[in-house]
């Protein structure tokens, strides 16, 4: 049983047409599969047979314990969208609902190498000397999400200093309970700043430059 | 049960900020969606702002019951991707940004977004309501941390949790119903002795076991620490003051235009629409405006969307009238 219908499927291939460079999908899971880490594995092969330049790469979190440590990729299930090379773009819980848009539109960004984002924006991201770590968490409902999620991506893109992660709230109540998650998008940066709702560029960048200096 | 919604744009369009358009539409709901259609059939060469919320409010809203072709109703955010994938079709440029000024002293008018500038011989105005807020003590601080007007993006927090709703109309009682799927129990506080809604969602919400009602009360602040513990309220017949225990507060008590950004530009009424006349043009030649921005009696998504229909049919006939402005 597919999880993507047939109308689904055409609006996919028609969006991932002259995808501009190849994109593997790296995903984790684990022999005993996680809530969703089924049907996270189905859907990045269910993409991945959409698009001649798209391949799925499925890791045992247990047994590839080098290969998730590599990537950074500390729970599942998880998806690394890798391009080129890894610009740090990762999923966390499974790109359903409104998520599924983040995943489809990063994976073009990720395909280009090249980020959306404003000219002022780049200039802050290229000066970057400290890591910068961004989560933000949603869940599939969340109609304001993907543009938090999108945007966080889009600067990991931007920039080997930062690294970026959607947290699907719903699969990792710890998370939510430790960043006090009590709506969404929530956006946590390097452990210390947060922003409450989807934020324009600039207020996020102003955002990352406080947590910059806080650390 | 998963879905997958692809609400992004098909394509990712590079919009130029060296050419002028004919028409932008600023918004991305029911009202600037439909616009962009016509304007689209029109090959009137059109660039659509989105906003914050693809779709607009319908994307925001569970289940959608009158909205004429759907005999049992349709999700909202279904309904919202619908008119996205629709308005695509007819070739009109869509971007997510949004507009942060603008300037309709100039010809052609100037629309700015955190990224660009752009130009254009005329502009839709369409860029909704927003919630508006109490303004009480704590509800800042609580926001987006136990405050929220969203039940459909954080209902899931408050799993066996209490919560207040604020509000007696449609939005409140809708929304108050999603709750009930995850909350223990649903207090909804109102300003009145009855509801506002419309009947058949009065029915249901009598009905269900999970709803209790606070009639002629008004929520004062909103109580806690580092979360919220609950709300204090004030029986407005009584004048008497008590606290409700509760683990959110989620807020529907109407809408509000967001026209900061219009003011001194176009004419605003008394609480800050933007007025319009049956044509939806407003005080500027040229610019026009549909949509719950310029309509604080109705505000139902037909009517949004006949009103955007109506502006880009106006907006054709400006741009065959005014050949001068359609380079």
């Amino acid at each position: 049983m597919p999880l993507l219908n047939e109308e689904i499927r055409q609006e996919v291939s028609r969006f991932l047409e002259d995808l501009p460079g190849p994109v593997r999908l790296v995903m984790f899971t684990q022999e005993f599969e996680c809530e969703y880490c089924a049907e996270t594995r189905q859907l990045v092969e269910e993409i991945a047979d959409l698009s001649p330049r798209i391949t799925a790469e499925i890791y045992d979190f247990q047994a590839d314990r080098a290969k998730a440590e590599e990537l950074g990729v500390d729970k599942i299930p998880a998806i690394a969208v890798i391009g080129a090379q890894d610009y740090g773009v990762r999923f966390y819980g499974i790109p359903s609902g409104y998520e599924f848009s983040s995943l489809l539109h990063t994976t073009r960004s990720v395909a280009a190498g090249k980020p959306d984002l404003s000219d002022a924006t780049l200039k802050v991201l290229g000066g970057l000397t400290k890591p910068v770590h961004i989560q933000v968490f949603v869940t599939p409902t969340c109609p304001y999400c993907p543009q938090a999620v999108v945007l966080a991506h889009q600067m990991a893109i931007a920039s080997p200093m930062v690294r970026a992660d959607m947290v699907e709230a719903m699969e990792f109540p710890h998370l939510a309970y430790k960043y006090q998650v009590m709506g969404v998008p929530r956006t946590v940066i390097n452990e210390t700043v947060h922003i409450e709702g989807a934020a324009p560029e600039s207020m996020v960048v102003a955002k990352l430059q406080e947590a910059l200096k806080n650390n | 049960m998963l879905d997958f919604k692809l609400t992004t744009p098909q394509r990712e369009v590079r919009p130029s900020d060296e050419e002028t358009y004919d028409l932008i539409i600023l918004g991305g709901g029911p009202a600037g969606l439909t616009a962009a259609i016509y304007a689209g059939r029109a090959r009137i060469h059109t660039l659509l702002l989105v906003g914050p919320l693809p779709g607009g409010q319908p994307a925001n809203t569970d289940v959608v019951e009158n909205f004429p072709g759907f005999p049992e109703g349709i999700e909202g955010p279904e309904l919202a991707q619908r008119f996205v994938a629709q308005a695509e079709r007819f070739g009109v440029q869509i971007v997510h940004d949004s507009v942060t000024g603008v300037d309709f002293s100039v010809r052609p008018f100037i629309v700015r977004t955190d990224s660009a500038t752009y130009r254009a011989h005329t502009v839709i105005v369409a860029m909704g309501a927003v919630p508006r807020r109490l303004g009480v003590p704590g509800e800042d601080r609580f926001f987006g941390r136990g405050v929220s007007t969203c039940a459909t993006c954080d209902g899931f927090f408050y799993r066996d949790k209490r919560v207040v709703v604020v509000g007696g109309g449609d939005s409140a009682i809708i929304e108050g119903l999603y709750l009930t799927r995850f909350a223990r129990e649903v207090i909804l506080v109102h300003r009145r002795d009855q509801l506002r809604a419309t009947q058949i969602y009065q029915e249901r919400a009598f009905a269900n076991p999970k709803m209790r009602f606070v009639w002629d009360s008004v929520v004062e602040e909103i109580l806690g620490e580092k979360t919220v513990t609950g709300v204090r309220v004030r029986n407005l017949k009584t004048g008497e003051s008590s606290v409700i225990e509760a683990d959110g507060v989620f807020i529907y008590i109407g809408m509000e235009p967001q026209t900061q950004i219009f003011a001194g530009q176009l004419e605003l009424n008394e609480r800050g629409y933007i007025v319009t006349d049956r044509y939806q043009r407003t005080s500027v030649p040229g610019v026009f405006a549909a949509g719950d921005i310029q309509d604080p009696r109705y505000r139902q998504l037909v009517v949004a969307a006949g009103t955007g229909a109506i502006a880009a049919m106006e907006v054709e006939r400006f741009l065959e009238m005014y050949p001068q402005n359609h380079q």
